[in-house]
């Protein structure tokens, strides 16, 4: 009698408690944390998990599907395109750290007061809003003998002669893109660093500048120890970045002569040649190939910045500032 | 209260979302083992009588975005629907245009609700009976309608073509005229001097490669079957089984003498300056305006040359300088063929099939577009074709594959990656690189060819001499 009770009671409360505030609270939460994860799931980890299933199939889009094993891996590292491929990004690497040396200056030298710094901030970073197809199209024109470049080369005293082809020469061709990649981006790289400096406290420069501190030391031991996680962060995303460079040589040279990069080289195995499986497993060989650069990465980084972490910037600027202000108040 | 009702109703819904869009897994598989109902047949099928009851709409997919609009010069797509319209009142033609048709296509396909007529993209042959209504045997369907082989599955026809090309080359007259050339080429040879003498004589361009669009690279694949062998048997029996097919066969002929023409002319210069900077769009004016000497493609381009600028009557075209035996052939081969949609109701089957019909032997669409006649006895040929007839170029039909080997090409072709006729622009990409670095000779590009085409064939098992 009493059990029965009890149980009517803690049925009654479950619907009670479902209809209580808290309840009502718990199932609105349920709810809204559904949707996104569910979306995150279908849209995201679904077709992850589709795609690393298809690299053990030897498979085209339509027909039939036979179960390779790890063949396509196999295939993978014995193809002499992938690994040249691979090297292709080196030129992009290297773009990437002239990009952010380029961008890291600009930024500093227009967060001082300089006059139309907002004009210049402006053109800067215009390249970045614009699509990356055009970009591609607007240097295949530029490229192209006797157009753009060659004629303002001209201008400057070079004969049409000497100019090499920039994109016919397979020893250049892949500097010309890595060129068109760096105009594209740095603006953006810049726009960034530009905004963590803002957030430098101003009295910083002022004490550094008592204490006879110039511009360049200034910018080694007050701007740059400050952003340093920005810094971080955009190294990383160039090196990803660089290495699944894509749009560029896909539009300006569609891949060919010497320039086809590795999301190139997959994109013509999995869409000419339609093998869908080999092209799955070189999507997630290169997967690991960027876990492994920005574990690297992190690693490398936390040597040479000890501590990069947020908390311990941001503690540490706060400690620095109570300094400068107590030596202000000196 | 509301609330309540609002959040059960919600999720409800999504619970309901999930499960369907994991449910609707099954139904995307081809369904390969459908039940063949008796359907109508193209044969039986009379314009203007059959059908005259039915009351449908249908969608029809293709490539052909430019017809869509209104100021295309040729008969655009609207033209032709009313002119069907006139004939069947009540059937409605729906047509939808696709930009990048090789790979979208196949997406649309694969994902099921695309429409009843479809141009068949690159699927396997035997894949088609899962997805395309078979028009009826090849002996019935070949009495009304030529190159029906492209296609063909089972004995059964699943395409019939919208039109089709020949093969030539398309050319400036009046740059050939500066040049002094007053006889069309007919070997390698003179073609090499006709091209020198343009450099020489001329202002122009000899031959435009148009190496950085890619796609049309792959043309030159074309030219390697009936044009350079004569054979109608050349692509889908005999290549299959040979082992080393890009060899030098000694007479001039055969794939390594077509290769070997674009080798010579990049080696010798007569090729535009930089390759990798070519542009397509741009290229038709050039070659409309003299400033281009010949581009190697296919018949379809020769309409394209003359609508791209002022000067429509100095466009030719030529066929291409080989010659097989002591005459000149010309591989004819289907453009995009119209698929029917296998699960589609019988009634839009039987309108969309009427429509195929109609297009082929009423439209003329085949010979507005500059195509070979697709009706079976029609004679009628466009004027691009008049240095065929001229010079009696006798224009092959590449005969199917023997039963069992109908995939076989494609197996090939996939695990070579020499994709021949079909998106190979890398392999002729690389050999222009080549003959212009100077740094590998033409014959061993050609035995890498042979060697990947024989490993291709052990790798499937695939006997070979």
């Amino acid at each position: 009698m009493k059990q029965v009770a009890v149980a009517g009671r803690s049925r009654k409360t479950f619907t009670q408690w479902l209809k209580s505030r808290k309840g009502q609270q718990a199932i609105i939460i349920l709810a809204f944390t559904f949707i996104p994860l569910l979306l995150l799931f279908t849209f995201t980890y679904l077709p992850f998990g589709e795609m690393v299933k298809f690299s053990f199939y030897k498979m085209k889009y339509v027909g039939k599907r036979e179960f390779v094993g790890w063949d396509n891996y196999a295939a993978l590292f014995q193809r002499k395109g992938v690994v040249s491929a691979l090297k292709l990004s080196l030129y992009y690497m290297l773009g990437a750290v002239i990009q952010i040396l380029l961008a890291l200056y600009l930024a500093t030298i227009l967060s001082m007061k300089v006059r139309g710094g907002n004009l210049f901030k402006g053109l800067m970073f215009f390249p970045y809003l614009i699509n990356g197809i055009a970009i591609g199209f607007i240097f295949k024109f530029f490229y192209t003998r006797g157009f753009v470049l060659d004629t303002v080369l001209q201008w400057c005293g070079f004969s049409l002669e000497n100019l090499p082809f920039w994109l016919r020469d397979q020893s250049i061709n892949n500097w010309s893109l890595v060129a068109s990649s760096v105009w594209r981006y740095f603006g953006q790289n810049m726009v960034l660093f530009v905004g963590a400096i803002m957030s430098v406290d101003d009295t910083l420069y002022e004490a550094a500048e008592l204490d006879g501190a110039n511009k360049f030391q200034q910018f080694k031991y007050i701007i740059l120890p400050s952003i340093k996680t920005i810094v971080t962060l955009n190294i990383i995303l160039s090196i990803t970045g660089s290495l699944s460079a894509f749009e560029a040589p896909y539009v300006i040279t569609g891949g060919a002569n010497g320039t086809g990069t590795y999301f190139v080289v997959m994109n013509t195995i999995a869409h000419t040649n339609q093998k869908v499986g080999l092209a799955s497993a070189m999507a997630v060989f290169l997967l690991v190939i960027i876990f492994a650069c920005t574990i690297l990465q992190k690693v490398l980084f936390h040597f040479i910045f000890r501590n990069a972490s947020a908390d311990d910037e941001s503690y540490a600027a706060k400690k620095r500032g109570r300094r400068a202000g107590k030596e202000k108040l000196v | 209260m509301d609330w309540k009702k609002f959040t059960r109703i919600g999720v409800l819904a999504i619970v309901g979302i999930s499960t369907a869009a994991c449910g609707t897994k099954e139904a995307n598989e081809p369904a390969a083992a459908k039940e063949e109902v008796s359907r109508i047949s193209y044969a039986d099928i009379k314009l203007g009588e059959t059908g005259k009851d039915i009351s449908t709409s249908i969608k029809v997919l293709n490539q052909r975005t430019d017809m869509l609009k209104e100021d295309y010069p040729g008969t655009s797509w609207n033209t032709y629907v009313q002119r069907f319209h006139e004939m069947y009142p009540d059937i409605q033609v729906n047509i939808e245009g696709i930009t990048d048709y090789a790979e979208d296509s196949l997406l649309r396909l694969q994902g099921g609700d695309w429409g009843d007529i479809m141009m068949i993209p690159e699927v396997d042959k035997s894949d088609l009976p899962a997805y395309f209504l078979s028009y009826g045997s090849q002996e019935e369907v070949g009495k009304e309608t030529n190159y029906i082989t492209r296609w063909l599955f089972d004995n059964q026809v699943y395409g019939i073509p919208s039109t089709a090309v020949g093969r030539g080359i398309v050319y400036n007259k009046k740059v050939f005229e500066q040049a002094g050339i007053t006889t069309l080429p007919t070997s390698p040879e003179a073609f090499i001097e006709a091209l020198s003498a343009i450099k020489e004589k001329t202002d122009a361009i000899p031959l435009y490669t148009n190496y950085a669009a890619g796609w049309t690279m792959v043309a030159w694949d074309d030219y390697i079957s009936g044009t350079a062998t004569g054979n109608a048997k050349y692509i889908n029996q005999i290549l299959l089984h040979t082992k080393a097919p890009f060899s030098d066969p000694g007479d001039g002929t055969h794939g390594y003498q077509v290769y070997k023409l674009l080798y010579d002319a990049v080696k010798l210069g007569l090729t535009e300056e930089d390759f990798t900077t070519t542009d397509w769009e741009g290229s038709k004016g050039m070659l409309n305006s003299g400033e281009i000497g010949c581009m190697v493609l296919g018949s379809w381009a020769y309409s394209q040359m003359q609508q791209a600028g002022p000067n429509p009557q100095d466009i030719g075209y030529m066929p291409f300088p080989l010659t097989v035996n002591g005459k000149q052939y010309s591989s004819a081969s289907p453009d995009y063929n119209f698929g029917i949609n296998i699960n589609s109701s019988p009634e839009n089957q039987t309108a969309a099939m009427i429509f195929v019909k109609w297009m082929s032997e009423e439209s003329g669409f085949s010979y507005h577009e500059g195509g070979l006649p697709i009706k079976a006895g029609d004679l009628e040929y466009p004027e691009v074709y008049q240095s065929f007839l001229e010079n009696n170029v006798e224009f092959v039909e590449d005969e199917p594959a023997l039963e069992g080997e109908e995939d076989l090409l494609n197996i090939l072709n996939a695990d070579s990656e020499l994709m021949l006729f079909s998106g190979g622009n890398e392999k002729i990409q690389t050999l222009i690189e080549h003959a212009a670095n100077g740094d590998m000779e033409f014959d061993a590009i050609m035995e890498e060819w042979n060697q990947r085409w024989s490993d291709a064939q052990e790798a499937n098992g695939v006997e070979a001499k």
